[in-house]
């Protein structure tokens, strides 16, 4: 895909949803499938479709984003020419007028403008899915569309995906108009949040909001000029996650245990690349039981295991029962204790006998660095 | 640092001593006042920085780094003799009546210019067989060259063997293992191939195993070390075995006290080795050899 610029935008208006694990994270940053951040999957379906440019607007919460994303070495992004760039937000924006995400598009223009790509990819990091890119760029092109938004047929009895964007799409194809779900329909549209978008089209929208002040988002500043310009739309056939709160996300991993799944968001269109951190392999010791779960590198298991995904470095000791539950990076778990229905954030340790119990709607979520211990219940 | 080829063709490296030799113009260019000599099939983790202040304190020409074997194992090593001050007296290459228990491990530390002298009169002996253990250290000795050995305690393995291979991977196995992957103070770096967690099945039963990322479990493993990618299916069974990056074991295939090699698919129903046997199985695509 070249000639093609890579936006990822991270908006902090999610990370409310997560409670806890989104105190020191933005929403783009939560650790995914045993060893990785969601973001990962954003950047890997760039890279592996030869994007080579990417704009990372981070948010507030910049710390936890340098942290794993560095100089972008573990995508090849760390280029002479090109690669990552990142955007966090101004402390000191004088142009900071509307609510919005709009301001920071425009104050960053220049970014836009000197690149010679023609054509930008924007993504959302709440919709996590992996693509044959490929394909839509080219619908794009040959359509000559200014905009190409990406959408999935889905039937969701289960209110899966309230609350998401909704689009409809006339017979020609192109866009009618963009909503919000709210489950009165049992099989709709749903937007990805991802568009492929003619940059000088981008440019002028930009500008035509700031200078008469009709939208606060990007996403606004792009509807209101859907009547006048060609906006068409792509189907993406495969699995998609939403992750727009702590339930989401907690059963995106979990759907992982799923081979087809593991495959499709693993395998398909290209390696995801993350941070590496060369842990040793995972020792399995005598006590050890573990079933239907997804086991990163680095761990030392002893107890019982089920139905869970474990990040890399976590120790559970002997008689430890662990089940239906997140436990995440370098997290220890001592003899005994037991975790059902919980998401155990990062370096937390949940000592000798005490058991963390969630409700399988509702999981428990202990906080990064704790430690439980018996006096604290 | 492959073997040079030229106009006039290429050769293989004689020797551990002569592929130094041949690359002497690199290291003159380096400089160095130390030369540091390692083998790339043992397995141990040391600070070598010891071992040089060691040679610097003892303004030694040479020094060999040593480790106690068990009495009745040490004629299967280069067996130093050394004096109270750590000065080696005497070196035997396998000696059938051993007067000491400290064995060369393999890792010398040389004073550049003593080393380089060396290196030019061995090259010009037609006889040599251009060996560190076989013609260099022996001599260095009988020239009465300072030579000094330095004795390291912890684990070290000499993996020259399948057999060797197999015992220094099941060593990782045991509780008390001495070169604790784990330790943070110590890493052992490696290439990442960025490959998703390992899946462990409902059916799968995985015991005192080391499992890497992107296996995929569902039968039954023991005692086992398993690299990357490999998948273990349905009813089959692993245990006391080594299994490379990427290979199968097929539904209902047994393999134990084997060494699978890289991306071999042991077939549906096979068996390989039993249980308690004292053979280790190299098992690669084309053949399965018993050691």
């Amino acid at each position: 895909m070249k000639n093609c610029l890579g936006i990822i935008s991270f908006s902090n208006d999610l990370d409310k949803n997560f409670g806890t694990l989104c105190n020191h994270r933005p929403a783009a940053m939560l650790p995914f499938g045993g060893r990785y951040r969601l973001i990962d999957f954003f950047l890997s379906n760039m890279v592996n479709h030869e994007i080579t440019t990417i704009g990372m607007f981070t948010g507030t919460k910049i710390r936890s984003v340098m942290d794993h994303i560095g100089s972008g070495k573990p995508w090849d992004l760390n280029r002479r020419f090109n690669g990552l760039f990142v955007f966090p937000p101004l402390y000191d924006d004088y142009t900071a007028k509307s609510l919005g995400n709009i301001n920071l598009f425009h104050t960053n223009e220049p970014f836009f403008r000197n690149s010679s790509e023609e054509n930008m990819f924007i993504c959302n990091t709440s919709m996590l899915y992996k693509a044959d890119l490929e394909c839509a760029y080219d619908y794009f092109k040959e359509t000559e569309a200014d905009v190409t938004m990406i959408y999935k047929k889905v039937k969701d009895p289960g209110g899966r995906f309230i609350n998401c964007d909704k689009i409809s799409i006339k017979e020609d194809g192109t866009l009618d108009h963009l909503g919000t779900n709210l489950g009165t329909e049992e099989s709709f549209n749903l937007f990805l949040g991802s568009v492929f978008i003619k940059k000088s089209f981008y440019l002028k929208i930009v500008r035509d909001a700031i200078e008469t002040g009709t939208a606060n988002y990007l996403k606004e500043a792009l509807l209101n000029n859907r009547r006048k310009h060609k906006f068409n739309t792509f189907e993406h056939e495969g699995h998609v996650e939403s992750i727009r709160n702590v339930k989401n996300y907690f059963d995106a991993n979990m759907n992982l245990l799923d081979s087809e799944i593991y495959k499709e968001l693993f395998s398909n269109y290209g390696t995801v690349y993350t941070k590496t951190k060369d842990e040793p392999s995972t020792f399995y010791k005598d006590e050890a039981k573990v079933s239907n779960s997804l086991i990163a590198n680095g761990c030392i298991l002893d107890g019982n295991i089920q139905n869970s995904v474990i990040f890399r470095g976590v120790k559970i000791g002997k008689n430890a029962i662990v089940k239906n539950s997140i436990l995440m990076q370098k997290a220890v778990v001592e003899e005994g204790a037991v975790i059902v229905n919980a998401i155990v954030d990062k370096y937390t340790r949940i000592e000798k006998g005490v058991e963390v119990i969630g409700n399988q709607t509702v999981p428990y979520v202990v906080e990064k660095n704790l430690r439980i211990g018996k006096e604290d219940k | 640092m492959p073997p040079f080829t030229s106009e006039s063709g290429g050769r293989w490296y004689k020797g551990t001593a002569n592929a130094i030799y041949e690359n002497v113009n690199f290291i003159e260019y380096l400089d160095p006042n130390y030369v540091l000599i390692l083998s790339g099939d043992h397995i141990y983790k040391m600070d070598y920085k010891k071992m040089l202040d060691y040679h610097i304190e003892k303004q030694a020409h040479c020094t060999i780094s040593v480790i106690e074997v068990p009495w009745d194992e040490a004629s299967r090593f280069g067996i130093m003799d050394a004096d109270e001050d750590g000065r080696i007296t005497e070196f035997a290459e396998k000696p059938e009546n051993p007067k000491s228990n400290l064995a060369s491990m393999g890792i010398y530390i040389f004073n550049w210019d003593a080393l380089k002298a060396y290196l030019e009169m061995d090259a010009n002996d037609p006889d040599s067989s251009n060996d560190f253990g076989k013609n260099i250290i022996p001599k260095m000795l009988a020239d009465k060259n300072k030579m000094c050995a330095y004795t390291f305690e912890g684990y070290w393995k000499d993996v020259g063997t399948v057999k060797s291979y197999w015992e220094a991977n099941m060593d990782l196995l045991s509780e008390d293992n001495e070169l604790n992957l784990y330790c943070k103070d110590w890493r052992i770096f490696t290439k990442n191939r960025n490959l998703p967690p390992q899946y462990v099945s409902d059916r799968a039963v995985v015991k005192n195993s080391l499992v890497n990322e992107g296996c995929i479990i569902d039968g039954h493993l023991e005692k086992s070390i398993l690299f990357s990618e490999v998948s273990v299916e349905k009813g089959a069974k692993v245990c006391n075995s080594v299994i490379l990056s990427g290979s199968v074991i097929e539904e209902g295939a047994t393999v134990c006290n084997a060494v699978v090699m890289e991306g071999v698919r042991v077939k549906k129903g096979t068996s390989i080795g039993e249980e308690n046997g004292e053979h280790v199985y190299l098992v690669s695509k084309d053949e399965i050899i018993k050691e």
